[in-house]
């Protein structure tokens, strides 16, 4: 690797002089100091997110595009592995688990250290699990189950929660802040200076537009980048996005659109890297009013159309089948039965859904509402619902609704409003995470639109609820088996298919992966540290 | 009633427009469904925080008091406060105006420069080969959208040949320090200048062939005027009518297709700054509706209404310069 073949400067330069010439002002090039050049000998990667960041503190930013970016600057006490695996990373080690599962104790590494110097330290911890509550931000249910956080000693943290919260590990994932520092001025620690303990430091950015971070090179921990900067880049559409990888405006894009795929499939200069990511996308019927409120009726629907041939034709290769609610790299983790489950979706046969639904009674001049979001993917899987019913003698329409019209009527539960959505829903690597927010009684209308009850298992004392409130993990394991059993079996969701988070990736660029985590962008991670070879 | 005058007359005219492009955007932007706060909290927010933050924003107050409030407040200049980027709306659009109306100034600039001596070319050469090209072309021109021109040049301009930048725009009065690839400012205006090509050639092409219609059948008739005739008749030269006797008040229809052109290049930009990923004026209204931000979506409206008053004011006042016989000393 040559200084030279890390030089931005003389691509754009070669660049500029063609495009000069081009547009004519090729005479102006020898005569004067064009005043180009600078940036000599620095290694800098050049990363396209689908938009630009908005701000940097992680108490109070809620969007992924900053995500990306901040987490390259601060740290929490624990973090992904190469997968969804939750390891130490300020912590020094596994936290102590006491008063069944309502306290946790966790002791941070002695030598880690912020970037102006001061060492991390357990009111640090303490202060930023509780700011988001305290200040009301966006993240305050992310960590509202802490009752109180205190400092034991210089680096041990103590967190007491209000209820036994089985998933705690996934909250310890968040980022943690020098409480000096941002007390002193939180607007300039959002925007102008946020100091963290990551292996990159902050240099500048343009809000939702473009950021640059660079190398810290007094960093306490063991990966060292090997890139001295990164300049992202918010390009929101796919086409550019796709562009400016391929004629090397950027090294690395993220999000690679599904009909663009075969470009880069095909393409000598740069590769796709994916892994399905922690989501989830489905079908949802209303269980409230209407005929979906029969369990029959459901079934019935399930037999209209394929999901399978849904996902072949329309999300692949931008996503793959899932056929529970948990995701492909949580349900590996914990060992669920998904191969069991796999079976339990029927293969399109609608005179099967036919006389389902005369057994079920739905009148045959019904009318179908199947609502979904401003989503080509989402809406064909609509699409595919309501060919399969009117197959099957019955009106159905699909209503493309915007953000704001859908996110009203999916959980009123009005009859008038839907009778099926299509919905994701992206959560932590918990199952938790979709299993509490998708179907339990106590988010109905909030997070969970279908209005399915069955109490033993989205009940007040149901298994989701108690699998949330139970520590000992193998027997939350076997809560969620049966839970997800019942709950494929009574249908509420048809399960559709996790995104993939996909990468268009320049060949000279080195060790860099997809992570399942859509804001973990593996730069200098201890399972990985992107290079750049000769560009 | 003097130029002044008049002029003053204008601008007082558009009061009632404003308010009335105030209140529109204001009802309009209510109408549209969903919770901003519910977007901005996501889920699972408690209800007290529902409630404060929309105390905050003012946003439980009744709908005419929000009106009021709101209308008093531009009338101070004061467009509100965005929720999604959490500062004043005046602040985030003076971010982004400049942006936008550099790459109209530079549009226009691109549109006017090629098709008034084309137009002129055409109307001189009338119904020869060069007059039938240009007219060809000034059809393909004003049938082709922009944003499908910008995305042709996108392709073979920056995918396949990779000489100029698919992406992004550079302000030509940057601090050269914070651009990278520029060492001093005529370094910061070239690049600016390379980043701008295919943005303005796109944006520009349809306001181009526009005017390039208008200025060749206007000149065509100014040439054919009786003033012409009497002119050659004393024996001035073709050269001199031409530049003196028929541009000048041939200008006319042309000024007036430039005025109207304003608002289809606002459109236009809407779109342009989405292929080439500019963040100006068109982007932020898309993200504004995206986001639900019912202040920064009325702030841009409004802003995007007041651009076009403007506009409309300055083809309007420009009449009396050009053509000495429009007078508004009657009125």
């Amino acid at each position: 690797m040559t200084d030279d073949a890390n030089n931005r400067y003389d691509v754009s330069r070669r660049t500029l002089m063609k495009g000069a010439g081009a547009a004519g002002l090729g005479s102006m090039a020898g005569c004067t100091d064009l005043g180009l050049g600078g940036d000599e000998g620095t290694t800098t990667l050049y990363f396209a997110q689908e938009k630009g960041p908005l701000e940097f503190d992680p108490i109070v930013l809620n969007d992924v595009p900053s995500a990306q970016i901040s987490e390259r600057i601060f740290q929490g006490l624990f973090t992904y592995s190469e997968g969804t695996e939750i390891v130490p990373e300020l912590a020094a080690g596994e936290p102590e688990v006491e008063r069944d599962g309502t306290r946790y104790i966790v002791e941070i590494k002695e030598d880690a250290e912020f970037q102006n110097g001061d060492p991390v330290t357990a009111e640090d911890a303490a202060y930023s699990l509780t700011a988001p509550v305290q200040e009301e931000t966006e993240n305050a249910a992310e960590v509202d189950m802490i009752d109180s956080a205190e400092a034991i000693d210089e680096k041990t943290v103590q967190f007491d929660l209000g209820f036994p919260y089985a998933a705690f590990d996934t909250t310890l994932l968040f980022n943690i802040v020098p409480k000096s520092v941002r007390e002193e001025d939180k607007t300039a620690f959002n925007e102008e200076e946020p100091v963290g303990s990551g292996p990159f430091q902050f240099v500048e950015y343009t809000q939702e537009e473009s950021a640059t971070i660079e190398a810290w090179d007094d960093y306490w921990g063991e990966e060292s980048p090997e890139v001295d900067e990164v300049v992202w880049t918010g390009i929101p559409d796919g086409t550019t996005r796709l562009t400016s990888l391929q004629n090397g405006e950027n090294d690395i894009i993220e999000t690679v659109p599904p009909d663009l795929y075969s470009e880069l499939e095909n393409s000598d200069e740069a590769e796709i890297m994916s892994s399905p990511s922690i989501g989830y996308y489905y079908l949802a019927f209303n269980c409230n009013e209407g005929p979906a409120t029969d369990q029959r009726v459901r079934e019935a629907v399930d037999y209209c159309f394929s999901m399978d041939e849904a996902v072949s034709n329309h999300i692949e290769p931008a996503g793959v089948r899932q056929y529970s609610p948990i995701p492909a790299a949580v349900a590996e983790q914990w060992e669920f039965p998904t191969d069991e489950w796999a079976n339990v979706p029927h293969e399109k046969d609608i005179d099967a859904a036919m006389s389902l639904f005369e057994e079920a009674g739905v009148d045959s001049d019904y009318e179908w509402r199947i609502i979904v979001p401003p989503d080509d993917l989402r809406e064909q899987l609509g699409v595919s619902v309501s060919n399969g019913l009117q197959e099957a003698g019955y009106d159905a329409s699909v209503q493309r609704l915007d953000w704001g019209a859908f996110s009203d009527q999916y959980i009123s539960g009005n009859e008038d409003d839907y009778n099926i959505y299509a919905l994701g829903w992206s959560g932590s690597p918990d199952p938790e995470a979709f299993t509490y927010y998708l179907f339990d009684q106590e988010v109905e209308g909030v997070t969970n639109g279908t209005f399915w009850q069955n109490d033993e298992i989205n009940g007040e004392n149901g298994l989701i609820r108690q699998a949330r409130e139970t520590p000992d993990r193998e027997q939350r394991r076997e809560m969620y088996i049966e839970a997800i059993n019942t709950t494929l079996e009574e249908r509420p969701h048809l399960p559709g298919y996790a995104l993939a988070n996909s990468y268009g990736v320049r060949n000279y660029v080195e060790g860099f992966q997809s992570h399942p985590d859509s804001a973990t962008i593996p730069i200098a991670q201890e399972y990985t540290t992107v290079s750049i070879g000769e560009r | 009633m003097g130029l002044l005058r008049y002029t003053l007359w204008r601008v007082g005219q558009t009061i009632p427009v404003i308010v009335g492009i105030v209140t529109i955007t204001f009802l309009l932007s209510n109408a549209i469904p969903g919770d901003p706060v519910r977007i901005m909290l996501g889920p699972t927010p408690s209800a007290e925080l529902v409630e404060q933050i929309q105390a905050k924003y003012g946003l439980d107050q009744p709908l005419h008091v929000r009106y009021w409030n709101y209308i008093s407040g531009v009338a101070q200049g004061d467009l509100g406060y965005s929720i999604h980027y959490d500062r004043p709306v005046t602040e985030v659009i003076a971010q982004r105006l400049p942006v936008t109306l550099i790459l109209m100034v530079s549009a226009f600039a691109f549109a006017i420069a090629t098709a008034v001596p084309l137009g002129m070319i055409s109307a001189k050469r009338r119904n020869k080969p060069t007059d039938h090209l240009s007219r060809v072309f000034a059809l393909v021109g004003v049938s082709t959208p922009s944003f499908w021109i910008g995305l042709v040049l996108i392709i073979l301009l920056s995918y396949q040949l990779n000489l100029f930048p698919s992406s992004g725009m550079i302000l030509p009065w940057a601090d050269p320090t914070d651009v990278r690839g520029a060492t001093n400012q005529l370094g910061v205006v070239l690049l600016s200048a390379y980043h701008l090509v295919l943005p303005t050639i796109a944006l520009g092409t349809l306001q181009m062939a526009a005017i390039t219609r208008i200025e060749r059948s206007s000149m065509v008739e100014s040439l054919h005027a009786e003033y012409v005739k009497l002119a050659r008749a004393y024996g001035v030269s073709e050269r001199t009518i031409l530049r003196k006797h028929a541009f000048r008040v041939a200008q006319l229809p042309v000024i007036t297709i430039i005025g109207l052109q304003l608002s289809s290049i606002l459109g236009g930009a809407v779109l342009i700054e989405t292929v080439f990923n500019i963040n100006g004026m068109g982007r932020l209204i898309i993200q504004a509706v995206q986001a639900n931000d019912y202040q920064l979506v009325m702030g841009t409206t409004i802003v995007f209404g007041l651009s076009f008053l403007v506009g409309v004011i300055i083809t309007d006042i420009s009449y009396a310069y050009i053509d000495p016989r429009v007078s508004y000393g009657e009125r």
